[in-house]
């Protein structure tokens, strides 16, 4: 309870938990906001590019559809992006750390070094690759965002695990005959559930807005996909008249990223102000 | 400890940089084009035959006979004139004294029959219209001022075509040749004409930079012209809005011509420039790989054909600047037959035909492609608006983006080519050939415009026909009576023939429009103060 | 110090030795069969099987990847499939560009965000640290790509303030070419007005890029000064009635920016990354927009080659960084 009282001491965490709140429910209920959600892929050639109006609240785009609704849509496209890399990431890190970290042979320096090589590259670049050899598409944006992820991850649970391995209550879990899965699971991942989760809140800000990036190099989502870089790359041939093909869908992925990092930060000084340094 | 150090560094350097020269620089001036639009892939004129190509090649290499005007007139140029004999198996041009190349060395009809040599050896690019009745031996030099054509059949195009065909400096070229290569390894990023302008080599940059300088010594003179332009700055912007932004700053003086009707008012309205709209022959088509299953299924195409909002598009997008084409020929071409029936969107035809080709065992479930050029957006637009359709039949279509080279060299095997793609079909030469000739008769399979892989017989023989026979009535009802079986057969989607649209700056002058080439003649332009 | 460095280097050397297999795997699995590529679109299958047996393509793999990192080696990363030049004298050509925005931009991020986040940590609790707080984590949401599109249409379409694309104006001689880098070279000879033009063009793309490093550069050097006006140092020495501002410039920046220092790494490729959209939209010649052309176009071998050059540069500022770090706080040094 005490936690409680001090997360909601700190205004700008509660911000971005509260935004984060109204992303899920928007996703979750946008079927009922929008009456029929083949909507955002049909397009009234006639009423191409119309500015934001009563009947359209963020104007058309260049084919006559509805951007409020591809707006609001794409969050939900967002979210399940970001929700799967970052579930993968965990996946492939987490238990990697845990056997780095815990175990002291060559396993545990390679891979180590396997993250150094993943690490090596800057995130986009290294989505570039991954996506030229496996195809361009939402799914190789994927695969090639959590292969990039993971490593933090990784890195993160080393660390912890590290510093726990040498704790008493380790040593005496040992002593008492402990298998080392067990001491893993039921006493190291706990401890170090908190730093995972505090790295995979800020790691969905930094994934949604990737994937945009991806989107707007047409790299990632491909049309009719409302995903909103695709939506600003589309918009672009349409500025200034219409900037409201630009501006909903980037306002979209600020205020998406902004909820993100604001109740990652709030978590990350409510845990364990020492993880202030990264990522 | 360090500052001092880097103080002390720092005005070594300077001093040392002001004992230096000083780079001269040129101020963009009054006589210099910044020509905005898109390169060719190589600057070898033989191995590509497109649009870009035809823009470069107009100013860099002289050709026997050029077009002028719209509608096009073709107008002797390095030839003087032409005879005929023996039927039309025999066709001979006089070639003009005083034509050099910018090397110095005069242009004689060794050179000319050389070129066709070459290009008809390499069969790439403008090879396609020549290959069915010209072997590479076929032309001769009997003189410095002669070149005689030995046809295998009588060819009525095939003036019309001379202008594809650029006229290399043989000397230059054979002096670089490497394997046999014919030059091409060297000539990509090289060049050895003629023309009214001269690259520099120095300073091309692949795709992106190409300086050209006026050949003061051009054999046509520059009397037509008061104030030719001495440097022409060729930068392609790829990204539309910034080329059309550009162009409205005063940045550029041009866009390509492939300009959105969304921005032809905005760029009128504008004080810097004004769109140049041409009646053109540029047909608008979404390709089918008729050999890629499910393609290959009659049924199919003509679903695809009744998923597609022609009039949306038309009136929505093109904002009256196209009219629907039924076929594969210009409405405003002889050859195309005015009552040719025209698909229209009809979702209910279409789920009765994919019901009949499922029927028929076509994959219909498969998730199927279409490539779109990535910087225009018709492209796009159109494959969207296909998708829209396709998606209420339960056909799945996938956009994929790409670019004009990698699609075109893609063309050259079935399984390489996509399932589908969008691009035009510009006038290369004012003949049926152009268009039906070139893009369903089957013995042009591996080229870009006939990569729907179309094979039937009867067309090909009418085709095949037509090609062969001088009289132009004749002619036309063969080419109607394939357009009919081709529309029948449902080959490809075909949208529109349009207008070209190109914005161009109001200090511009003297820019005259030709379909070939889109106008990008620099010899009659010249910059207003 | 050098045995610092030393250690650093050797560590490095794993992770790109790790990047080259990587890269090569990627090389061999693209589905395209080179052979058939590379002998033309003619072959026969002859004249295919030759240009298998010329490549070494039809060797076992591991005598493939030694020949791979000798092409490495000597420099010989293939041609680009659009150029027709060599991968790497594209890459080498257009290097410059991208090295001048990212250092433009780091400069801009640390000259701005350290005084910031100094300033905001002193007046603790005030309007100013407030407004930076929130600025600074908005900074960071702001997509680069959408941030650019709107600060290119208000200044180079509305207001017509500042150049709409590109790097210099057309037609005008960039400066002499000592670096590469028309800032340094334009002042490195004295000419002014160039510099004047080269500042024009870089400083939307600059300004763009900056603003994450900015806002993160920003935080840390706020929550490291204030971690250490909490230190005893400075109790004792505002008791010994130094001045306030000789404390906060002597000791607590020097103490504090090591925070904001390590960041630089990370904040460094970031900036890579970024930099490949804002080239794109501004049209900036540089490693960026080379590298989204050559995905389009599938230009497989530019885009394994672009992720080794990013790979080791990335690798060698991380490791001047060390050093940069190491000398601020001489005891990570001491720990080796």
């Amino acid at each position: 309870m005490l936690i409680l009282k001090k997360f909601l001491r700190d205004v700008p965490a509660v911000l971005g938990f509260g935004i984060i709140v109204a992303l899920c429910l928007i996703a979750l209920l946008s079927p009922l906001i929008i009456s029929d959600l083949e909507r955002i892929y049909d397009g009234d050639l006639a009423a191409r590019l119309q500015p934001p109006s009563l009947e359209f609240w963020f104007g058309t785009d260049s084919l006559g559809r509805d951007v409020f609704a591809r707006v609001i849509v794409g969050s939900r496209g967002a979210l399940q992006v970001a929700l799967s890399v970052v579930a993968l990431a965990i996946g492939i890190g987490v238990p990697a750390g845990l056997y780095a970290g815990y175990t002291n042979g060559w396993g545990s320096q390679l891979v180590m070094r396997l993250t150094d090589v993943f690490l090596a590259v800057p995130q986009l670049i290294l989505a570039l690759s991954v996506a030229q050899l496996i195809g361009r598409g939402l799914g190789s944006a994927m695969a090639a965002l959590a292969l990039t992820y993971w490593p933090f991850f990784c890195r993160t649970v080393y660390g912890e695990v590290r510093r726990l391995r040498n704790a008493l209550f380790i040593e005496a879990q040992q002593c008492l005959g402990a298998s080392t899965p067990r001491i893993l699971f039921v006493h190291v991942l706990p401890n170090v559930a908190s730093a995972v989760i505090v790295r995979a809140t800020i790691g969905m800000g930094f994934t949604i807005m990737t994937t945009a990036v991806l989107g707007f190099l047409g790299v990632g989502a491909t049309p009719p996909n409302p995903d909103w870089g695709l939506a600003v790359a589309e918009g672009r041939d349409y500025l200034p008249q219409s900037w409201w093909t630009v501006a909903f869908p980037g306002l979209g992925i600020f205020i998406t990223v902004l909820g993100f990092n604001l109740f990652g930060d709030g978590l990350r000084d409510l845990v364990d102000p020492r993880l202030r340094r990264s990522r | 400890m360090k500052r001092r150090t880097f103080l002390m560094g720092g005005s070594a350097v300077v001093t040392a940089a002001m004992m230096g020269e000083r780079a001269a620089f040129a101020l963009p001036g009054p006589d210099e084009l910044i020509w905005a639009d898109d390169l060719p892939g190589t600057l070898d004129p033989h191995a590509v035959s497109d649009v870009p190509m035809q823009g470069y090649m107009i100013n860099v290499y002289d050709t026997l006979y050029v077009n002028k005007q719209n509608p096009p007139k073709l107008v002797p140029w390095l030839a003087t004139g032409h005879t005929v004999a023996d039927g039309g198996l025999t066709v001979t041009f006089k070639l003009r004294d005083g034509a050099k190349f910018h090397d110095g060395h005069p242009l004689t009809s060794d050179d000319v029959a050389w070129s066709f040599k070459r290009m008809l050896a390499i069969k790439k690019g403008p090879a396609a219209a020549f290959l069915p009745v010209l072997d590479p031996d076929g032309a001769t030099a009997p003189d410095p001022t002669t070149v005689v054509f030995k046809l295998k059949r009588v060819y009525a195009p095939f003036l019309a075509a001379t202008p594809l065909v650029a006229i290399l400096n043989r000397r230059l070229v054979e002096a670089n040749v490497k394997d046999n290569d014919w030059g091409q390894g060297w000539l990509a990023t090289n060049a050895a004409g003629s023309g009214s302008y001269i690259p520099d080599i120095e300073g091309y940059q692949p795709v992106q930079k190409l300086d050209l300088k006026r050949n003061r010594d051009h054999f046509m003179g520059w009397s037509d012209n008061t104030a030719p332009i001495e440097t022409v700055r060729r930068r392609p912007i790829r990204e539309t809005t910034t080329r059309v932004n550009a162009l409205i700053k005063g940045d550029v003086d041009c866009t390509d011509s492939y300009l959105p009707p969304d921005q032809v008012e905005r760029v009128m309205a504008s004080k810097t420039a004004t769109v140049s709209k041409d009646q053109s022959m540029r047909l608008m088509t979404l390709r089918m790989n008729n050999k890629k299953a499910p393609f290959d299924n009659l049924n199919f195409r003509l679903a695809v054909s009744h998923a597609f909002n022609y009039k949306g598009f038309i009136d929505g997008v093109l904002k009256g600047y196209a009219v629907r084409n039924a076929g594969p020929i210009p409405v405003n071409l002889w050859g195309a037959p005015q009552d040719l029936p025209a698909y229209e969107l009809d979702l209910d035809k279409a789920k009765d035909y994919l019901a009949k080709a499922k029927a028929e065992g076509a994959p219909v479930d498969r998730e199927i492609e279409i490539h779109i050029q990535e910087h225009l957006a018709q492209t796009t637009q159109a494959a969207q608006i296909l998708q829209q359709g396709l998606r209420k039949v339960g056909v799945n279509l996938k956009i994929i983006p790409n670019l004009w080279p990698q699609l075109i060299s893609s063309t050259a095997k079935p399984e390489t080519t996509p399932d589908m793609w969008a691009h035009w079909v510009s006038s290369y030469f004012i003949d049926p050939e152009n268009w039906i000739g070139q893009m369903y008769d089957s013995q042009f399979h591996g080229t870009w415009k006939a990569s729907s892989w179309y094979k039937n017989e009867k067309v090909d023989s009418l085709l095949h026909e037509a090609r062969g026979l001088e009289a132009k009535d004749q002619r036309q009802a063969l080419y109607e009576q394939a357009s009919r079986i081709i529309v029948a057969d449902a080959v490809d989607i075909w949208i529109y023939n349009g207008v070209e649209l190109r914005g161009i700056s109001r200090r511009l002058r003297g820019f005259n429009f030709t379909p070939i080439g889109s106008g990008a003649d620099f010899h009659t332009m010249w910059l207003a103060s | 110090m050098a045995r610092f460095v030393l250690h650093r280097l050797v560590l490095t050397i794993p992770a790109l030795f790790g990047l080259l297999v990587l890269t090569f795997i990627m090389l061999r699995v693209v589905p395209n069969d080179p052979s058939a590529a590379l002998a033309g679109e003619n072959a026969t299958p002859e004249q295919i099987a030759e240009v298998r047996r010329a490549y070494g393509f039809d060797q076992p793999l591991w005598k493939q990847f030694v020949i791979y990192v000798g092409q490495v080696g000597t420099g010989n990363l293939g041609n680009s499939i659009i150029s027709n030049r060599p991968v790497l004298r594209d890459i080498a050509d257009r290097l410059p560009a991208t090295m001048e925005l990212t250092f433009v931009s780091l400069l801009f991020a640390t000259v701005v965000g350290i005084p910031i986040g100094a300033i905001a940590a002193v007046w603790y609790q005030s309007l100013f640290d407030h407004a930076v707080r929130v600025l600074t984590v908005a900074g960071l949401a702001i997509a680069s790509f959408w941030f650019a599109i709107i600060l290119q249409m208000i200044f180079a379409m509305e207001l017509d303030w500042l150049p709409l694309r590109g790097r210099f104006p057309e037609g005008l001689a960039p400066p002499y070419h000592l670096t590469g880098l028309y800032f340094v070279d334009s002042l490195l000879t004295l000419r002014f007005d160039l510099f004047g033009r080269a500042a024009e063009y870089i400083l939307m793309p600059a300004f763009t890029l900056s603003l994450a490093g900015l806002a993160s550069i920003a935080r840390f050097t706020r929550a490291g000064v204030l971690e250490t006006l909490q230190k005893e140092f400075v109790h004792y020495a505002e008791a010994a009635g130094y001045r306030r501002l000789r404390i906060i410039w002597v000791y607590v920046l020097r103490n504090s920016v090591v925070g904001a220092t390590t960041q630089i790494g990370l904040l460094f490729g970031g900036l890579i990354s970024s930099a490949v959209a804002v080239e794109a939209i501004f049209d900036w010649p540089g490693v960026g927009s080379y590298a989204v052309n050559a995905i389009l176009s599938s230009d497989y071998k530019a885009v394994l080659a672009i992720t080794l050059v990013v790979g080791l540069i990335y690798a060698l500022v991380n490791i001047m960084v060390d050093v940069v770090h190491a000398w601020l706080d001489p005891r990570v040094a001491e720990k080796l």
